[in-house]
């Protein structure tokens, strides 16, 4: 397992927003984090990611443990994210993005470096400029790493964001709502995107998403939580029929009718 | 809104809020004095020299005989940072922004209680006027003037830049400050020809100071710090009842907790956010109308030190909290009149020690409790 | 990149004459000149010349900025400012020390302002109490340098006249400013992480404050550190403090002043001697400014640079991308005060005199005043905001009062007209601006606070009422003002009036005015008027729903 995550408890206060928590995220896998809204999936990756300390629970990354670290060591371990509302240096140009998400690559550059311009910084820019515009290729936006990141559409702005992620060569990337705004299309080329990613970068890729076309489609492991409990885990299949996913989503009584088999007929937004 | 009988009115807003008041103070006093009597019985003599000498005091002896007015003063002063802390934390709370000029509203309204007794001295009647009315004129101008100052200036100089990043109100309220100093420091050279203003309270009846006999020694009490505690005490009263049960103290709560939803509540963010501008100036002018009255003296730039002292208090109890403010007030009061004396027998540390004491507290509470001793804590959603 | 300019001239007739390099070079080649030729011809002794010098020292003062700003190419930019730094200026200088005592200010203003621009501009991170680390500096020199009755008194260790220490231990001499320089960058670097380690978490104002309260700290403890060991002579300073021995200088000095007298008349008091310690050190400083820029530009172009533009958009962003927080914020601290250590040690030296005086609050609030007037963040635009402000606080209003004082001396009586015209000058101007502002939409919502005509269409009929009374009322009471001027002989001014104590008010206006039309400075660094002016479209946003409701 890269990620194995037990008993993962976080409070805030009187409220527990994640609630004994157990994930393993096996390499080179495509998972998804799906439930209502509140159910503790941003509480959950911000944990992970070390922005916040758990109150009890391990969390083993490939094969060390990842408590109390800050999240730019986290970072450095080889887990990175992308937010639910997109936190990109907005006066910054796409490229910059990019290359911020490699400061903590090596070769680390040191003072002495930039201030004497010695040939190793020379280098270092000119390799850590290649890597981003070809992860810019990559995500599909070669070419445009001169505008400011501000200014792209929504949708591109999303790309970006997961460019800068991927920029620090990491192992995991966690995607929080990374289709939210899309409309179909882009969904679908999204979902294309993450695919790729795994495939061609052989990064693991753990989704919180709310576009069921998507989780469906491209997951080949399901977690779900409500309430900061997980409720049910499984394939796209199990999830599908689970009544207490149902339940979770719509409500005691429309877990009782027949709506296990009716969601295969997708409401036109894609979503449960 | 359920209309109270007179005497859970009295309960809540006089008797309550007096209770919070004494709480703070004794509390402080009791806590410091108990410290300081450690402190003396751990170090009896600060300075080795002064130990060699035949007839050396310890340093508790020291402490038992001045005990009471190091108690006195803390309470006179704690109540001044009390009232111009409560200025910063209003507006902070509507605006989560610290008026930087505060400090010099604080001032002007000293200058403007100069400006009215002196007037008063000039019509020779000043020895006939009984303290209370004369006060009373005095604090109602500074309250009145600094109070539409600080409306003013939130018109001008910050209305202008709402939502702009931080730093540009922050450069903005500076701004604002350096210009107040040197607007009044013109004006004192053109009127008086001098910006060293001294009130004239020398040879009134009233300002005798008054002689108690206490147990170990005799304690002596100016007229002017009762009028400062008395007129600060109505004062936090009147403030504690018009934030706590009028409408518009209502009105500023909602402002402060959530600005847009009291817009949709029909509340017009904007007159309450001058509103509170109205009600933290004319505090500031009261407390420096007191303040002068207290040490004698006003000039342009005596607004710094209890500016930043202020907001020292206003932090420690809670920035955003009214009763934090009075009891981050009320507190650093004490503790600075404690330390001013045990400092001056430390022969390596200077009377501006407590300054950077006090500079220190901030410090700490900034790093340890940000929130402070009644704040709530506020985490940022990620 | 150069082509011949002769052919430049004639065959690009679509390049704009102000971008064309030849005819700017000559232009400003004849510029310097004239400005120069004119300095040089003014007379101490004129009545008009306190407003004379005013008015011709500043476009000197500025030529450096003009080159640099200038389309030129690199080589000629190096030549041209070689040529003004290193020949016109100091020979100005020595013309009258005024204008070399001026220069030197400038130049260290500037190399603070750089300093903390690294701080405030790159990093974001609010510091008002940078001129603790320009303390710290300059009393390093002091107390090592000083006469005076301290306990670092090592100036037995120095040898006398040339300026070279001998080292304890390994007897080995060198030259104690330089090495003094690299000293003072590293204590000051230490002090650095010093202020930041606590201040991590704080953001915008409590930093603010929190700073102040670090500069006021250092002031009072340098006050205070006399006893029980004397380690700074407390509020008496440090006097006799060293200077770097300039003796080199006398010969290019003698040719300079043979080239001068062939010019002008100097004055005859002035000789090489008495000037080559300022001009020894008008070149350091100068020089100081020149490495920070290159260092400044250095870490702004690099990984560091791009980590600290991401903690002042995003800190949380930036951190979660692996940007170690801490050690970037310590960096821009200590690279900031490291700067202004440097300075400190070059301002003992010259001033030969360290007080705490010299480093109060209102010092930090002036240097943070020239970064933001010049542009937050732009190296170009802060040291137009040093020069700008400098010159305001040295020259404009001391020669204000000097000029104040000489007219009162031969009972100048300013007559009603002349007044009128001063005061109407600005008042167009003003009026004009607004009114070129009214047809600009977008703009509008800044001016609320004042009393300008808006043309929306949407704008209830009152408000419009409103609005255009202000205006009218403005109209009447400008008309008022202006009939009730009289003549006004100068002797009536107070005395206590004197302008050149009253930079607090000019500053606080500035200051004002500056945050309210133009946050992003005179000359905006292009990604801060960015993020200035995204917050004017939130604020237009804002305002429309104000208005809705």
């Amino acid at each position: 397992m890269l990620l194995d995550v037990r008993g993962l408890t976080k409070r805030f206060g009187g409220l527990v927003a994640v609630n004994n928590v157990e994930i393993q995220i096996p390499e080179r896998s495509i998972s998804a984090i799906i439930g209502p809204n509140g159910a503790g999936k941003t509480t959950l990756f911000n944990l992970l990611t070390g922005i916040y300390e758990p109150d009890t629970g391990s969390i083993q990354f490939d094969g060390r443990s990842l408590i109390g670290l800050r999240p730019d060591q986290v970072n450095a371990r080889g887990m990175t994210r992308t937010f639910q509302s997109i936190r990109l240096f907005h006066n910054m140009s796409v490229l910059e993005n990019v290359m911020v998400g490699m400061h903590s690559r090596l070769p680390h550059v040191s003072l002495l470096q930039t201030l004497f311009r010695l040939p190793s910084f020379d280098e270092r820019e000119k390799k850590v400029k290649a890597r981003a515009s070809e992860l810019l290729r990559f995500v599909g936006l070669g070419g445009r790493g001169d505008e400011i990141s501000r200014n792209l559409p929504y949708g591109d702005q999303r790309r970006v964001e997961l460019a800068r992620a991927l920029a620090g060569d990491p192992k995991l990337v966690l995607l929080d709502e990374p289709t939210a705004g899309m409309n179909p299309n882009e969904s679908e080329d999204a979902k294309d995107l993450f695919r790729r990613v795994r495939d061609e970068l052989g990064v693991t890729v753990v989704l919180i998403e709310h576009d069921m076309k998507v989780v469906m489609g491209i997951s080949e492991h399901i977690t779900v939580l409500d309430y900061g409990q997980k409720i049910a885990e499984g394939s796209p299949a199990d999830i599908r029929a689970n009544p207490r996913v149902i339940e979770a989503y719509l409500g005691r009584r429309a877990a009782g009718t027949d709506y296990g088999e009716k969601t295969k007929h997708e409401t036109p937004e894609g979503t449960m | 809104m359920q209309t109270m009988s007179p005497a859970q009115w009295v309960m809540t807003f006089i008797l309550r809020p007096l209770g919070q008041l004494l709480l703070f103070i004794v509390g402080s006093a009791v806590l410091l004095t108990v410290i300081s009597y450690i402190i003396a019985l751990l170090i009896p003599f600060p300075n080795p020299e002064a130990a060699l000498r035949p007839n050396a005091i310890a340093l508790a002896d020291f402490l038992s005989a001045r005990l009471a007015p190091i108690i006195v003063g803390g309470i006179v002063i704690g109540f001044v940072y009390a009232m111009i802390a409560l200025g910063y934390t209003l507006v902070y709370g509507v605006l989560k922004f610290i008026n930087f000029a505060h400090s010099e509203i604080f001032m002007v309204g000293a200058v403007v209680g100069f400006e009215v007794i002196k007037s008063i001295e000039a019509s020779g009647t000043l020895a006939e006027w009984n303290p209370i009315p004369l006060v009373i004129l005095m604090a109602s101008a500074g309250m009145l003037v600094s109070g539409l100052l600080a409306v003013v200036i939130e018109r001008v100089a910050y209305r202008p830049l709402r939502g702009a990043p931080r730093l540009v109100p922050l450069i903005s309220a500076i701004g604002v400050s350096l210009f107040l100093i040197d607007a009044v420091r013109a004006i004192m050279a053109i009127t008086r020809g001098d910006f060293n203003l001294i009130y004239p309270l020398n040879g009134l009846p009233w300002t005798d100071s008054i002689k108690i006999q206490l147990p170990e020694a005799a304690l002596t009490v100016r007229p002017t710090q009762i009028i400062v505690v008395v007129a600060a005490i109505l004062m936090l009263l009147f403030l504690n009842y018009f934030v706590n049960g009028t409408k518009l103290g209502r009105g500023i709560r909602a402002v402060s907790q959530d600005a847009t939803t009291a817009g949709l509540m029909g509340i017009d963010a904007n007159r309450m956010i001058s509103l509170t501008f109205f009600v933290g100036g004319a505090l500031g002018g009261v407390a420096g109308v007191l303040f002068a009255l207290n040490t004698g003296k006003a000039e342009p730039t005596m607004g710094f030190a209890p500016g930043i002292v202020a907001f020292t208090a206003a932090v420690l109890g809670g920035i955003g909290s009214v009763p934090g403010a009075l009891l981050g007030g009320l507190a650093l009061g004490m503790v600075r009149s404690f330390l001013d004396f045990m400092l001056s027998f430390f022969p390596m540390f200077g009377s501006r020690y407590t300054d950077i004491f006090t500079f220190a507290i901030l410090i700490l509470i900034l790093i340890f409790r940000p929130s402070g001793i009644l704040g709530e804590r506020v985490d940022e959603k990620v | 990149m150069t082509t011949p300019t002769a052919v430049k001239l004639k065959t690009r007739p679509d390049v704009p004459l102000w971008k064309n390099p030849v005819a700017v070079g000559i232009f400003i080649v004849v510029y310097v000149i004239v400005i120069t030729l004119i300095l040089l011809s003014l007379d101490r002794r004129d009545t008009w010349f306190p407003l004379k010098t005013t008015l011709a020292f500043p476009p000197l003062a500025l030529a450096p900025l003009l080159i640099i700003n200038a389309p030129l190419s690199r080589w000629a930019k190096a030549i041209g400012l070689f040529l003004l730094l290193g020949f016109v200026l100091p020979l100005v200088g020595i013309y009258d020390t005024n204008y070399l005592e001026l220069l030197i200010q400038i130049s260290i203003f500037s190399a603070l302002a750089l300093g903390l621009n690294i701080v405030v501009g790159f990093a974001g991170l609010l510091d008002l109490g940078y001129v603790a680390f320009f303390a710290v500096g300059a009393y390093l020199w002091a107390m090592f340098t000083s006469t005076a009755d301290t306990v670092f008194k090592l100036n037995n260790m120095l040898v006398p006249g040339s300026g070279l220490v001998t080292l304890p231990l390994i007897n080995l001499q060198i030259a104690a400013f330089p090495l003094f320089l690299v000293i003072g960058v590293v204590i000051a670097a230490i002090f650095g992480i010093v202020l930041g380690l606590p201040v991590l978490r704080l953001r915008g104002d409590y930093l603010a404050i929190v700073t102040l309260g670090f500069g006021e700290v250092i002031r009072v403890l340098v006050n205070n550190l006399d006893k029980p060991i004397n380690l700074t002579n407390g509020a008496q300073g440090l006097h006799n403090v060293a200077a770097p021995s300039s003796t080199f200088l006398i010969g290019p000095l003698d040719l300079a002043f043979e080239f001068l007298r062939s010019i002008v008349k100097t004055n005859s008091s002035v000789t090489p001697e008495s000037v080559q310690q300022q001009i020894l050190l008008y070149f350091i400083a100068i020089s100081l400014v020149g490495i920070i820029m290159v260092l400044a530009n250095r870490l702004d172009n690099s990984p560091i640079g791009r980590a600290w533009t991401a903690i002042r958009e995003d800190e949380v962003a930036a951190i979660a991308m692996g940007v170690p927080l801490v050690r970037m914020k310590l960096l821009a601290f200590a690279t900031g005060a490291a700067c202004a250590g440097a300075v400190g040690v070059l301002y003992g030296a010259k001033q030969t005199f360290v007080s705490p005086e010299s480093f109060q609050l209102t010092q930090s609030i002036n240097i943070l005043a020239m970064v933001i007037v010049g542009g937050l963040g732009g190296i170009r635009g802060v040291l137009l905001g040093a020069t700008v402000v400098t010159l305001l606080n040295l020259q404009v209003l001391t020669n204000f009062s000097l000029q104040i004082n000489s007219l009162r001396n031969i009972n100048y009586v300013a007559s009603a007209n002349t007044i009128r015209v001063i005061i109407a000058i600005p008042f167009i101007l003003l009026t004009y601006w607004a009114l070129r502002l009214v047809m600009k939409n977008d703009q509008l919502e800044r001016i609320d606070a004042f009393p300008y005509v808006r043309f929306r269409k949407d704008i209830k009929p009152l408000q419009q009422a409103i609005m255009i009374g202000r205006v009218v009322v403005l109209v009447i009471a400008g008309v008022l003002i202006m009939a009730s001027i009289r003549d006004f002989p100068i002797k009536d001014w107070p005395t206590q009036l004197t302008p050149d104590k009253y930079q607090r008010f000019v500053f606080g206006i500035l200051l004002i005015l500056m945050m309210i039309f133009r946050p992003e400075g005179l000359l905006p660094e292009p990604r801060r008027a960015m993020e200035l002016g995204h917050a004017e479209a939130e604020l237009h946003k804002l305002k429309e729903i104000e208005d809705a409701s």
